[in-house]
């Protein structure tokens, strides 16, 4: 026989993991009131009264003890000293972020913070190229692209950032003038373009873009 | 040697003969030979479910005739590769099985020759159900999800648990066990196993450890029978790790079977459940829990009755 209920270590006796985060303690709380509450289905006539009331005092001396940050650093170090726990495993686990689903841009070499727009500033300002594509009368999709890969931006980064999708972005790029967008979203499409890449004034250029396009052959 | 199934729970009426039954059709389905066997001795009617109304022998010619074996009071049902051994036409004696008679039946399902063999046992807790449900270390228990039948699969489990024990021991060893256990644990402690087994420990080491490794190697199945829409989906969930934890043993949960009229109208029109009504709830439930425990199917170990 294993070891008795009793002899659990709290972590044990609600299920977890030594590195879990409260909302999984709370979780496995509530599942274990579940089964051992008295007129649960699960455990009827499983245990006499006495035992029942003995699980449920150390179900909830558990719970409060793993709940509270302090009580559970004071009982994990009791248990490292008394052997039953790694100490590696009761680090404090990393803060859980939002992971991104559209990580498409497998190279982490070229890949850079798009949201990092001082750098990206200062990029714009050192580079002679920009400044000369910024400088003419005329921005087409052309430059857009241009301006972009010297920026070393890839084009998913901007279809995340933006959510514009990628055909459109594309064909912009490409001045694919049969695959554009209607102008009214067009407009706003090279605006927040201009606005991911850090490019100012966004009024300005993106009224330049649109006259450009709009002075492009029709096909 | 052919793959045992004993299929037990504690309660009558949960469906231990309709779930044999179906469990039998859908393995004689993937091709396997297989028999079912009705032991739910002086309640038999596993035949009506299988679709032999009129069983010419049965489990009784076995035990009436030193000559026969097991084998020859096979009979074939209309569902090709599924046999039955039928409890039809037992005699009236025939529930209280004495212990020769129950040893070579043992031995006689050891040996059988067939891919799968399922066996419907009887509910309660009679010795004959515990001895052949502890013929395999894959017993199934099956319950509904009330309160009667969870007491007494509660009920099941711990006497099979107790059984296990006694094999272990002769009659005076385990009288002076029970006594100790008392003295130990005070006097409501004898019908709790896990109390016997921490004295057990103490007493007898190498036993203990002997018991240890029988117990390691169940691998029981449950499955909840009759689940209705507003019942707990995760009771078994809840229900296993509950007895892996407080008694030791493992007992996987199988799955839910939903419960359906439509059962009742097949039993009553005598006609197959899983074809007449082949796409409702309930049939595709009998599927998964088929599918769960045949691929569960490891390596059988014998207990040895000789």
């Amino acid at each position: 026989m294993q070891k008795g209920f009793e002899q659990l270590n709290y972590y044990e006796m609600l299920d977890i993991k030594p590195d879990a985060v409260p909302f999984e303690i709370r979780h496995a709380y509530n599942a274990a009131l579940q089964v051992y509450q008295p007129g649960s289905l699960a455990s009827y006539s499983f245990f006499s009264g006495d035992e029942r009331r003995d699980i449920l005092s150390l179900i909830e001396k558990a719970y409060a003890t793993l709940i509270n940050d302090q009580a559970r650093k004071d009982y994990n170090e009791e248990l490292i000293s008394r052997g039953e726990l790694n100490a590696e495993k009761v680090a404090s686990p990393a803060v859980k972020k939002p992971v991104s689903i559209f990580n498409i841009s497998h190279s982490p070499a070229v890949r850079i913070v798009i949201t990092n727009n001082e750098a990206l500033k200062r990029k714009i300002n050192q580079s002679q190229l920009i400044g000369d594509i910024l400088a003419q009368n005329a921005l087409c999709g052309a430059d857009l692209k241009k301006i972009r890969s010297e920026l070393g931006v890839e084009i998913e980064q901007i279809a995340q950032e933006t959510k514009i999708r990628h055909d459109h972005l594309r064909s912009m790029e490409e001045d694919h003038i049969a695959r554009l967008p209607a102008a009214v979203f067009l407009k706003g499409f090279v605006r927040s373009y201009l606005k991911c890449l850090c490019l100012e004034p966004v009024e300005e250029l993106s009224t330049r873009y649109m006259d450009t396009v709009a002075r492009f052959p029709q096909k | 040697m052919a793959y045992i199934w004993p299929i037990g729970g504690g309660k009558g009426g949960s469906g231990k003969s309709f779930l044999t039954s179906s469990l039998g059709r859908l393995s004689a389905g993937l091709g396997k030979r297989t028999l079912v066997i009705d032991l739910d001795l002086g309640a038999a009617n596993l035949h009506t479910l299988v679709g032999v109304p009129y069983p010419k022998k049965g489990f009784s010619d076995f035990i009436r005739k030193k000559t026969l074996r097991l084998e020859d009071t096979v009979v074939e049902t209309p569902f090709e590769n599924l046999f039955l051994i039928s409890g039809a036409h037992d005699n009236f004696d025939i529930a209280n099985l004495p212990y020769e008679q129950k040893i070579k039946t043992l031995r006689a399902i050891m040996k059988l020759d067939y891919d799968s063999v399922l066996l419907d046992l009887g509910a309660g807790t009679s010795f004959n159900t515990l001895d052949f449900f502890l013929i395999s270390q894959h017993g199934i228990f099956i319950t509904t999800p009330e309160p009667t039948s969870i007491e007494n699969v509660y009920r099941l489990l711990r006497s099979i648990y107790f059984r296990r024990i006694r094999y272990c021991f002769n009659v005076t060893d385990f009288k002076a066990l029970e006594d100790e256990v008392v003295i130990r644990f005070g006097s409501g402690s004898v019908s709790k196993p896990e109390c016997m087994i921490k004295v057990i420990a103490d007493v007898y080491p190498e036993k203990h450890e002997q018991l240890q490794d029988a117990f390691s190697a169940f691998r029981f199945k449950l499955i909840i029978n009759q689940v209705r829409k507003h019942d707990n989906a995760a009771l078994g969930m809840q229900m296993s790790r509950m007895i892996e934890k407080h008694l030791g043993l493992h007992i996987e949960f199988a799955g839910n079977v939903a419960y359906d009229d439509h059962v009742h109208d097949a039993v009553c029109q005598q006609v197959s459940f899983l074809e007449r009504y082949s796409y409702t709830r309930t049939a595709c439930d009998l599927r998964e829990v088929s599918r769960q425990i045949v691929q569960s199917a490891g390596k059988q170990m014998v207990f040895n009755y000789m």
